[in-house]
């Protein structure tokens, strides 16, 4: 589903925030990376919950952020 | 026509979170020190029951047993992480620099945003008990913010004092949502008015007894309504202890 919108994603266990067009580089989740193609065992960097257990939102960002990587 | 849900204390997800063990890294303090989590939602599946309320996705009557029960430093995003002390001490460390010592009536409401760490801390012998809220923002990875706030029990007295959003006196938080406090201590009527019939009121008794748009709520019951204009509550003339958690849905 190429058209679809690009979604975010939130951890309920800690907050920590996924969204898939900015992907996790730092973890190996280059941009542009759906939900559905991460693994269903991959869990959040900073505490561990689960994939299962994150909250899709439609919440937009704080002024200034997201603060993207430099491109290279 | 309004709409509501009630749930009865011994309804609510029930856990006791043990300093040793699998927990250990989570639950700190001395070996016999546990956490007694009675949860109103629940974090996705991790509990059965409601998921969650408007923006509400936390509200757990929580109580920090033996000396350096705590939940020890940890990382938080975007959640609006707010702690309500009901008795006993409890110490919260953040990493904005906070280091505070919270006792009865007192309150903190602390915007997680781009990032934080907290600590949730009961360094003495007396039990601290706590009601702890948690609410997604309105907007993500905001700049983090953490104030304090005091309920004055007999300032407070028989009116509702609003504790958390835009109201004056309130702690300003970053979501369409409101947290207030009644305590009463005579037979009487309080009309709850929400900001809209889009936004629904959670009222969680504390202690006591109350009448809550027709419905009883003993000591830990709560209520959930939306699509009202107002919403009516009667006290008896035991004291009785409220939380209202009103949320946009």
């Amino acid at each position: 589903m190429p058209d679809e919108p690009l979604k975010r994603w939130i951890c309920l266990g800690c907050g920590f925030s996924y969204d898939e067009a900015i992907g996790l580089p730092e973890h190996g989740i280059p941009p542009g990376t759906r939900w559905t193609e991460i693994p269903e065992d991959w869990s959040c960097p900073d505490c561990g919950t689960p994939k299962s257990r994150f909250e899709m939102v439609e919440i937009g960002y704080a002024a200034g952020q997201p603060s993207l990587p430099l491109a290279a | 026509m309004s709409q509501s849900f009630t749930l009865r204390a011994a309804e609510r997800g029930h856990e006791k979170i043990l300093s040793t063990g699998p927990t250990a890294s989570y639950v700190g303090g001395h070996p016999d020190a546990f956490v007694t989590r009675w949860s109103s939602f629940n974090f996705h599946d991790y509990q059965s029951g409601r998921p969650g309320f408007g923006k509400i996705r936390v509200f757990g009557d929580e109580t920090f047993n033996h000396p350096g029960c705590s939940y020890s430093m940890h990382r938080h995003h975007n959640f609006i992480i707010s702690a309500f002390v009901l008795s006993g001490t409890l110490t919260h460390l953040n990493t904005l620099g906070d280091n505070d010592e919270l006792k009865a009536g007192d309150f903190y409401a602390f915007s997680a945003g781009s990032g934080g760490l907290h600590e949730e801390l009961n360094l003495k012998a007396e039990p601290m008990k706590a009601i702890y809220l948690w609410m997604l923002p309105n907007q993500l990875l905001l700049p983090p913010s953490f104030q304090m706030g005091h309920f004055d029990r007999v300032a407070g007295m028989n009116r509702i004092t609003p504790l958390l959003g835009d109201q004056a006196g309130a702690i300003p938080v970053p979501q369409d949502a409101r947290v207030s406090r009644l305590v009463s201590d005579e037979p009487n009527t309080f009309v709850y008015r929400p900001r809209s019939p889009a936004h629904g009121v959670y009222a969680f008794v504390l202690e006591g007894e109350m009448r809550c748009d027709g419905t009883l709520l003993g000591s830990r019951d709560s209520k959930g309504v939306w699509a009202a204009d107002e919403i009516v509550c009667k006290t008896g003339a035991a004291e009785t202890d409220v939380l209202f958690v009103e949320t946009v849905l």
